[in-house]
């Protein structure tokens, strides 16, 4: 008995210090971040393109180009992503093909993200003709994250309880009319889930922007979606590696990096926000 | 009036329901008693094409709604189960409002007047004996009420499309004592505008609320007769067994 309890103390508070130990490192990171960052931010940093061979001025078309690949790319894969999760859990017979296709989805997922960046090289910049553009970067981005959208998707949908179907076909609705007035409504805060983890993949990734959409230095901010933009992860890249004076450039890496990362964030609250809309509506309505 | 006519329905090989044949009358309430497994709930559920989302399932034989050979290919499923209301074990209302909920079947059938809509909710839920205690709180969630509330909610839900059959597949069995009174008055009253089938494990609730029983075991219709006739003074020996206790 009392060789069981110990063991019992002694299990949880490794546990208790493991969680603890991710919770301080994950402090940590962004503590050195904006420490080292908080310094070059200013209005003046936020709100104004790149000087003097990016040692001065600031990253707003960064910001402005990252905003566009996000929103971009969500466009594009959300509404994809939640049909196809749509079909796979709810209208494919359970077989083969969907096997299948899960099987695809899942290696999708895992294609490294350097080689989707030179997938989409190939198809949208160069044989679709896109060029590199906002356009071109927002597909190759979307390729990425609909596996996580499906997935997501598909989730939530299964975790909606077989009975509210069985009680709407019973009251003579249709499957469409089951799925889209009783399962998606319930479903909907959980696909949120895969829109916010989107978000942070999207907004973080620099391989498959780098030969598609980013640009090195382009101060004016795109007109239309066949434009290239600067974004804030190459942007970060470049920053690190290659600019004029490295070591004057330091501080302002950090800076980019805080803004990323306060970026997503910002992002990532107003995404539970709707999340949260939506599933109070969910209980209430 | 519904009608069942030489059924024999298969669960993959399982042979579920053997040769039965039944007629139930409009403006009753027929009881389906018998042991757990012995068809009965697979049988209810042959009137509005439910055992259709399972798969693997074989029927053969003949059921007749209101005179329509139902499983001809001619016949629209959604539209037969708004004539065929059905309601569950378990209270299942949707994530919405009391309104909605009683609202829904109305709205997926494409009605979309909001005065008939408002006035088909307060008649549904009056039928269903529930309207005085919902009726100032229609906006909040239906998970606010009750189990045997929301059970009464299923069955406004239910005759909110204007069925002209409602099947009730042990509505009781999940709820206390008093529900369950509540649900046996509401049947009761019921029966004078609806054909109604119950599906129900509690002999003492077959006997209170319907005027015809059939027993059913192993797949088998044993006896169908007069709810008094089979209690009190049953044909066969398993019929007698069963509802005095001794197996099942």
């Amino acid at each position: 008995m009392k060789r069981k309890k110990r063991a019992q103390w002694l299990a949880f508070a490794l546990f208790r210090l493991l969680g603890v130990l991710v919770v301080a490192l994950l402090i940590w990171i962004l503590g050195f971040i904006v420490y080292q960052g908080i310094g070059v931010i200013s209005w003046e940093f936020l709100t104004t393109g790149p000087t003097e061979g990016m040692t001065g001025g600031g990253i707003y078309p960064a910001i402005v180009g990252t905003l566009c690949l996000v929103v971009g790319s969500l466009v594009i894969s959300f509404p994809l992503g939640v049909m196809a999760g749509i079909y796979t859990q709810e209208y494919a017979k359970k077989g083969k093909l969907v096997q299948f296709i899960r099987l695809m989805t899942n290696n999708l997922a895992g294609i490294p993200s350097i080689v989707m960046g030179l997938f989409g090289m190939t198809l949208f910049v160069n044989t679709l003709g896109f060029g590199d553009s906002i356009l071109a970067g927002s597909l190759t981005l979307s390729l990425l994250v609909l596996p996580i959208i499906i997935r997501t998707t598909e989730e939530a949908l299964a975790s909606v309880p077989y009975a509210f179907r069985v009680g709407s076909y019973a009251l003579g609705a249709t499957k469409l009319q089951t799925i889209a007035r009783v399962v998606l409504p319930q479903a909907l805060p959980n696909i949120m889930t895969g829109l916010v983890l989107s978000v942070g993949r999207v907004s973080g990734e620099t391989a498959p922007i780098l030969f598609t959409v980013a640009a090195y230095f382009l101060p004016q901010l795109p007109t239309s979606i066949l434009d290239p933009v600067m974004a804030l992860p190459y942007h970060l890249y470049v920053l690190v590696t290659s600019g004029t004076d490295l070591e004057a450039t330091r501080p302002m890496a950090y800076g980019t990096a805080l803004v990323l990362i306060v970026l997503v964030l910002i992002v990532n609250l107003l995404a539970h926000g709707v999340r949260n809309r939506l599933g109070r509506k969910v209980k209430m309505n | 009036m519904i009608k069942a006519e030489s059924i024999d329905f298969y669960y993959g090989e399982y042979h579920a329901l053997k040769n039965i044949s039944m007629q139930m009358e409009p403006n009753t309430v027929t009881a389906l008693i018998g042991p757990s497994g012995c068809g009965k709930s697979t049988f209810l559920r042959l009137f509005n094409r439910m055992n259709d989302l399972i798969e693997g399932t074989r029927l053969e034989g003949k059921c007749w709604v209101d005179g329509v050979d139902i499983y001809d290919k001619s016949v629209d499923v959604d539209e037969l189960r708004k004539r065929v209301g059905m309601v569950f074990q378990k209270p299942t209302p949707f994530p919405k409002s009391i309104f909605e909920n009683v609202a829904y079947g109305l709205r997926v059938n494409g009605i979309k007047d909001k005065k008939f809509i408002a006035q088909r909710v307060e008649e549904s839920l009056r039928g269903a004996a529930l309207w005085d205690e919902v009726k100032d709180k229609l906006k909040k969630s239906a998970y606010e009420l009750s189990g045997g509330q929301q059970q009464r909610l299923c069955i406004a839900r239910s005759l909110a499309i204007s069925p002209s059959v409602l099947l009730m597949d042990e509505p009781a069995s999940a709820l206390d004592p008093i529900s369950t009174s509540k649900i046996e008055e509401l049947i009761y009253s019921l029966k004078e505008h609806y054909t109604i089938v119950i599906v129900t494990h509690n002999m003492q609730q077959a006997s209170r609320v319907s005027d015809k029983t059939g027993f059913f075991m192993l797949g088998e219709l044993i006896e169908y007769n007069d709810t008094k006739k089979i209690f009190l003074n049953p044909a066969m020996e398993e019929t007698q067994n069963y509802i005095t206790g001794r197996f099942g």
